[in-house]
């Protein structure tokens, strides 16, 4: 009797607890996605891409059948088997390379698959003419979008027509007193070796670096893709103590600055900025001979970066994220353009390595008064959730827990701003919301940083890419509706470690029997299947001075 | 058996009894000669022979040598066994020259076989065994004869042409008289015919004819030799003499070394080709089936593979029956099923719609479902589904497979098209085969052959069982035997192409079903066990890591929503499965203590405060018909409702803090609040909770097919007492009882009931013709017991039994000789 149970519905059940787990999960990890990561039995769900993910990883069929065989409890379907086979035998069959003299080629050693592709319709105009009974020209300017359409149809393309190297540019890790850890100059290598793909790490396990061992290990000039202005400074910052860069050498290129260097950071907004219809920030790919594009937060990149993207195709490329999902479904985008996924770490097992802090969530609910209720039943239904969530009583139980910490950085985090000013004026805090101005934010920042700042309201301009290591505290007072991603983003707020190895909190009130709940449940359901269990206790317990 | 098989010259095979000798040996009487174990076998080997039993052995025999039954019995023979035959046929025939019959020398010899010294391994013996004990042929002073009907069965045994004296018989008499009076000047024999059959019935005579032709006919008569015998030839029936002859097939005709058939036929007479092969009947004899080829497979795999298809099809029909318990599929009008539903059940069952098609069929073949008898008919499942999923996961699979053992229906048919273009659906018409059973049962008994772990290639599979029933072999009976190979694979009676270990004890001769309790414990040891144990997360999911127990199954599916299934099934606590399952009368502790009980670990938090904080909100508002009134025990809730701007077309009245009236009916009010994100429960007239549970709803089975019968040694053996008793009333020494021709009615009958009083009074035995009740005459020897009111009562002896004849009924009446 071995630990693993396969689904009809091809998700794999890993038992944790027993003993062939770990080897278990080294074996099935290269081709399952972890879906879930609850107490007892974690979820593996093989889907197409992660079937593709490991045949571009190196693996075949024939190891990923063995492996479910053997450490199958029972017997597993055979049709299942013949699936996967099947499956993962579609990717490599096209191949798109380079030819000295027709330039990019795709080409097959199966030619039916090939009959089947050049009279594909979605294919129309990718391709040009047909060069022999295998191979086909392709227009160079269509490698990404041809990678795909053929994705979409179920023939993915190995991509082997290599990298321009770009213009060189020495780039070296400073030394100094910390080093990669293990992990990350794992996750840097491996990428290197596909020279293009996503590296998936928590929050806190210190992408940036990755991002700058990346760097180094290419030698050339960078243009870094990131989501907001205050995520630049960060990268900026971190980039400048992590290797030989100079401030000279790294350039902003945001809504107010516009430097193109060796190195330069960008906001997706401002790539995505659009005047009378025109993208007005595109020559900033052609600024520069890039050898390598980064994207951060590879979850978020929106729909125009993608088209972009598609035309990047010759140069390296690196995503960087805390997790493959995407509420917009489009993982399937990122695989075939950005790049299959080369690093992936799980987070529990992070924490349990000391990279991540320990986190406890508890979930404090909070009863509405009578008037509240009855208010709350009156409202109309588009008011209904701002109305529970950000209600009076909230504020009370918000003031008990940050007394509950007094030695503690709080961070307070909503949707309302109404909620946030009176929860600001309620605690004492500044407020960091959308109409704050960047360098505002800044300064308030490196308070909160140093210290001398203890408490900090901050609305959903905090959720990404923002440093906050002494962040200890964090309570949730409303959220944007069910968002499983924004959770995930919030308790990375406080996952990073701390210098004396406290445990995190995360707080989140919720008031009990409304939309409020509800949402909050969605919300969490994600942090429950990464093993994070929420403990529910009762505001009135709280209030009454019970130890949480 | 083996004394009969190479009777001794010693022994007079003809009268084994002590019969009256001189009378000329006969089928009917060896058959008569067999001991009881024998006709037991023999009933056992040729089950159709007993039913309905024969009345006596002459019956027996007439039914035993019936085109019928001889050819159902030319089936089961393999290809070697089938050439012993042959040669016996072809060596044996009685109109071949005296002495009639083959010797078994002779058949070696024709076989090419050298017999070998030690008993019972001779292939041969074996082979002229079976063919005693299935009485396809009989000794007869030490030589054997095949019975008459295999010389239509089987017209050119080993490729060989009719004996010449059948060929002769057939020619105008002028022709026979000249090829008589050529060939053979001054015979003594009786007719022209004779004269020539006799002439080459002796092979150093054909030689001779032989050496007479010239060379381009030697040329002809080889190429006949080896079959087939007829030639064509225009003008076959030309008059030719030995003088006259001018062409080689003409030097042929006139030494009657071919013979006329048609009018542009020539034959071979069978001495003829037997000369010229030399006595040998066949090129290739094989005594053993071609050699398996094939993958080897571990054995260990082989069984886990099958035994994981036979859970896995547990799981899908079970899965299906679940759904069909509440959502039924349509009938039909021709009694089938829908492509639509069929494509909705391969989902259901996870499963592609051949596979679904064939789990549906063998579900019917189970009885597990049936229609209910409406209109507008629905596929359930049947009452005997709630019992077969109480038994053990081994037994609930072994009802599947013998089920599909035993049906003549064929799945695979699914989507072909009839005769009339329509097409053909699951569970409809046009899906019978009745050869299917056989062919199962063949494929499987041949991979049975294999050493385990050996998954066969189809072509070998395919030669051996060529090899193992030649005359069975067809296109349909390839294509069935194809099929089941793949249904077999599909319930997991084989793994990885190789029998399991589980299917051999099915595959006995006394029928599947003797073999089930075996099987049964082999395949139990298999199976993945039922489990009463699921693990608990935090993230409000509960995982039974193997198949549940089925009322816990059962209750988890009400508490939680099913989200995966597979080996383990996931369920996912929500609140509205939570409130289905405090809808159906579970309370907060129930499904609490539902789940501490059978969770391996800790209920998490978060699951005890979903379902307290569903069972809090759950039924606190109830609504009631009665003028249709909401009640509450907390008037605050109540004022909120009523303070509800949504709720104002609920006509909602205060009545008392507690209770609120509305004007609405009551489900059109309950309905309206749970839209409103209430839960209230309706009430019934006494102010209890009323509950709603999905009810579950099942169909009749469809009566049982009869077992085929016979194939259990305990009917045979009462079929031979029958026989016997019956044997002996036919043929018993009688005295008859002269009655009264003509007269009244009334005067025959009361010297019938005088005789049979007077029997009955003396305590002797008499013999009685009787019309029995479907008009059939038949004889039976009783012991009267009393006569009264029109009816005779008496010990039967055919039956072993007292039985009541009517009077009128009884044709005769004899007294029993010395003998009887």
């Amino acid at each position: 009797m071995s630990c693993l149970i396969v689904q009809s519905d091809k998700t794999l059940l890993l038992e944790i607890d027993h003993e062939l787990a770990p080897e278990c999960r080294r074996s099935i990890a290269p081709f399952a996605e972890l879906e879930r990561a609850p107490e007892h039995v974690h979820t593996y769900r093989i889907t197409p891409l992660a079937l593709w993910n490991a045949r571009a990883a190196g693996h075949d069929a024939e190891q990923v059948v063995d492996a479910l065989i053997r450490f199958s409890k029972f017997p597993v379907p055979h049709s299942l088997l013949v699936d996967i086979a099947e499956t993962m035998d579609r990717y490599g069959r096209l191949r798109l390379v380079g030819d000295p003299v027709h330039g990019l080629v795709l080409e097959s050693s199966d030619r039916a698959v090939l009959e089947e592709v050049v009279r594909a319709r979605k294919l129309k105009g990718m391709l040009g003419d047909r060069l022999a009974e295998d191979s086909v020209a392709v227009h160079p300017s269509e490698r990404g979008n041809l990678k795909q359409a053929l994705l979409k149809i179920g023939w993915p393309a190995e991509d082997l027509a290599g990298y321009v190297d770009g213009e060189a540019h020495q780039i070296d890790l400073a030394d100094g007193d910390w080093e990669l850890r293990g992990y990350q100059r794992e996750a840097a290598e491996s990428f290197h070796a596909g020279g293009s793909g996503v590296v998936v790490l928590p929050c806190g396990a210190g992408k940036t670096i990755v991002g700058a061992a990346a760097m180094a290990m290419t030698g050339a000039t960078t243009l870094i893709l990131v989501t907001n202005t205050v995520s630049v400074h960060q990268w900026k910052s971190e980039l400048l103590r992590r290797t030989s860069l100079t401030e000279d050498e790294i350039g902003e290129y945001s809504g107010t600055r516009k430097e193109i260097r060796p190195v330069t950071i960008a906001t997706y907004q401002v790539m995505a900025a659009r005047r009378k219809g025109v993208y007005t920030h595109l020559e900033l790919f052609d600024a520069k001979d890039w050898g390598l594009v980064v994207y951060d937060e590879v979850h978020l990149l929106p729909a125009p970066i993608f088209r972009m993207t598609a035309d990047l195709q010759a140069r390296r490329r690196l995503g960087l994220t805390a997790t493959l999902v995407r509420e917009d479904g489009r993982e399937g985008d990122v695989f075939s353009l950005i790049g299959p996924k080369r690093y992936d770490a799980p987070w529990k097992d992070m924490e349990n390595q000391g990279w991540i802090a320990p986190a406890d969530c508890v979930e404090v609910r909070v009863d509405l008064s009578e008037s509240e209720r009855l208010a709350y039943a009156t409202a109309e239904p588009e008011d209904r959730y701002r109305f529970c969530s950000s209600s009076e009583t909230k504020t009370t139980v918000v003031r008990e827990i940050v007394e509950r910490h007094p030695q503690e950085q709080v961070l307070v985090i909503g949707s309302y701003i109404d909620q946030l000013d009176e929860l600001g004026e309620r605690l004492g805090a500044p407020v960091i919301k959308g109409e704050t101005r960047n360098k505002e934010r800044e300064r308030l920042f490196d308070a909160f940083r140093s210290g001398e700042l203890r408490t900090l309201v901050v609305s959903k301009v905090a959720n990404f890419s923002i440093d906050l290591p002494e962040a200890g505290v964090a309570i949730q007072v409303s959220g944007s509706f069910g968002s499983r991603q924004e959770e995930a983003q919030r308790l990375g707020r406080v996952l990073r470690p701390k210098s004396d190895g406290r445990t995190a909190r995360f707080y989140a009130v919720v008031a009990r029997d409304t939309l409020d709940q509800e949402y909050a449940a969605h919300r969490q359901r994600f942090l429950a299947e990464q093993g994070y269990a929420y403990r529910i206790a009762d505001a009135g317990d709280l209030l009454a001075g019970e130890e949480i | 058996m083996t004394d009969n098989a190479r009777p001794g010259p010693g022994r007079s095979s003809d009268d084994p009894d002590g019969g009256p000798p001189g009378r000329p040996p006969t089928f009917t009487s060896w058959l008569r000669s067999r001991s009881d174990g024998e006709l037991t076998a023999l009933l056992t080997a040729r089950p159709d022979l007993a039913q309905p039993v024969p009345a006596d052995i002459g019956a027996l025999a007439h039914r035993a040598t019936s085109r019928n039954a001889a050819l159902r019995a030319l089936e089961r023979l393999d290809r070697f066994t089938l050439q012993v035959l042959e040669s016996v046929v072809a060596l044996g025939d009685d109109r071949l020259s005296e002495p009639v019959g083959a010797q078994p020398a002779e058949i070696a010899r024709g076989l090419g076989l050298t017999p070998s010294g030690a008993a019972g391994e001779d292939p041969l013996d074996e082979a002229l065994d079976t063919l005693l004990r299935l009485a396809l042929v009989w000794p007869d002073h030490g030589r054997l004869r095949p019975v008459q009907v295999l010389r239509e069965l089987l017209p050119h045994p080993a490729q060989l042409g009719p004996p010449a004296r059948a060929l002769l018989a057939a020619l105008p008499h002028g022709t026979a008289k000249r090829l008589a009076d050529d060939l053979v000047p001054h015979s003594t024999a009786t007719t022209p015919v004779e004269t020539v059959a006799t002439a080459l019935s002796d092979p150093d005579r054909v030689a001779a004819l032989v050496s007479q032709v010239g060379a381009p006919a030697r040329r002809l008569l080889d190429n006949l030799a080896w079959g087939p015998p007829n030639g064509t030839v225009s003008d076959a029936r030309r008059e030719v003499g030995l003088a006259t002859a001018s062409s080689p097939v003409e030097e042929l005709i006139a030494r009657s070394l071919l013979v006329a058939t048609g009018d542009d036929t020539l034959t071979l007479p069978r001495e003829v080709g037997l000369y010229l092969r030399a006595g040998v009947l066949f090129q290739d004899v094989s005594t053993a089936p071609p050699a398996f080829e094939g993958r080897q497979v571990p054995p260990e795999a082989v069984s886990r593979a099958a035994a994981g298809q036979a859970f896995t099809v547990l799981r899908a029909v079970e899965e299906l029956l679940e759904r069909w318990s509440q959502e039924p599929a349509a009938v039909l009008r021709n009694g089938g099923l829908g492509v639509r539903d069929l494509r909705r059940a391969a989902q259901a069952m996870d499963t592609d719609e051949d596979t679904a098609a064939l789990y549906l069929e063998v579900l019917r073949a189970a009885g597990l479902i049936g229609t209910d008898n409406r209109v507008a008919g629905e596929w359930l499942p049947t009452r005997e589904y709630d019992l077969w999923r109480e038994r053990s996961p081994e037994h609930r699979w072994l009802r599947l497979a013998l089920a599909w053992l035993d049906s003549d229906r064929v799945a695979s048919l699914t989507g072909s098209r009839d005769a009339g273009g329509r097409v053909r659906n699951v569970l409809g018409p046009g899906l019978v085969r009745p050869a299917a059973p056989r062919a199962r049962l063949d494929v499987l008994t041949e991979m049975a052959g294999a050493e385990p772990g050996l998954a066969p290639e189809a072509g070998s599979l395919a030669a051996r069982l060529a090899w193992r029933r030649p005359r069975r072999q067809s296109p349909v009976h390839t294509e069935l035997a194809g099929a089941a190979v793949t249904e077999a694979a599909a319930l997991g009676l084989t793994g990885r192409g190789a029998l399991a270990e589980h299917t051999r004890p099915l595959l006995t001769t006394e029928g599947a079903a003797a073999g089930a309790d075996a099987a049964a414990e082999v395949l139990a040891a298999e199976l993945p066990q039922p489990l009463d144990h699921i693990l608990v997360q935090g993230d409000l999911t509960a995982v039974a890591p193997g198949p549940l127990v089925t009322g816990l199954a059962r209750e988890l599916a009400l508490v939680a929503d099913v989200e995966s299934t597979g080996g383990a099934t996931v369920y996912r606590f929500t609140e509205e499965s939570v409130r289905r399952a405090l809808d159906a009368g579970r309370g907060v502790s129930d499904i609490t203590g539902l789940l501490e009980r059978h969770s391996r670990t800790p209920l998490p938090q978060a699951l005890r405060y979903l379902v307290s904080d569903v069972g809090r909100r759950h039924g606190r508002l109830r609504t009631g018909s009665a003028g249709s009134y909401l009640r509450c025990d907390e008037p605050a809730l109540l004022a909120e409702l009523v303070a509800d701007r949504r709720a104002t077309d609920l006509e909602l009245l205060l009545l008392a803090p507690t209770v609120v009236v509305s004007g609405l009916n009551r489900a059109a009010l309950t309905e309206r609040l749970r839209q409103l994100g209430y839960h209230p429960v309706p009430e019934s007239g006494d102010g209890t909770m009323r509950l709603s549970r999905p009810e579950i709803r099942r169909a009749e089975p469809e009566p049982a097919v009869p077992d085929e019968g016979g194939r259990a040694p305990e009917l045979a053996r009462a079929a031979v007492r029958a026989l016997r008793a019956g044997d002996e009333a036919a043929n018993v020494a009688r005295i008859p009882v002269s009655l009264p021709e003509g007269g009244t009615a009334g005067s025959r009958a009361n010297a019938l009931m005088e005789v049979l009083a007077d029997a009955a009074d003396g305590g002797r035995r008499v013999w009685i013709g009787y019309t029995d009740t479907d008009g059939r005459q038949v004889s039976r020897i009783v012991e009267p017991a009393r006569v009264d009111g029109g009816f005779l009562t008496a010990y039967d002896t055919t039956r072993d039994a007292v039985h009541r004849f009517a009077i009128h009924r009884v044709t005769g009446v004899a007294e029993l000789g010395d003998g009887g």
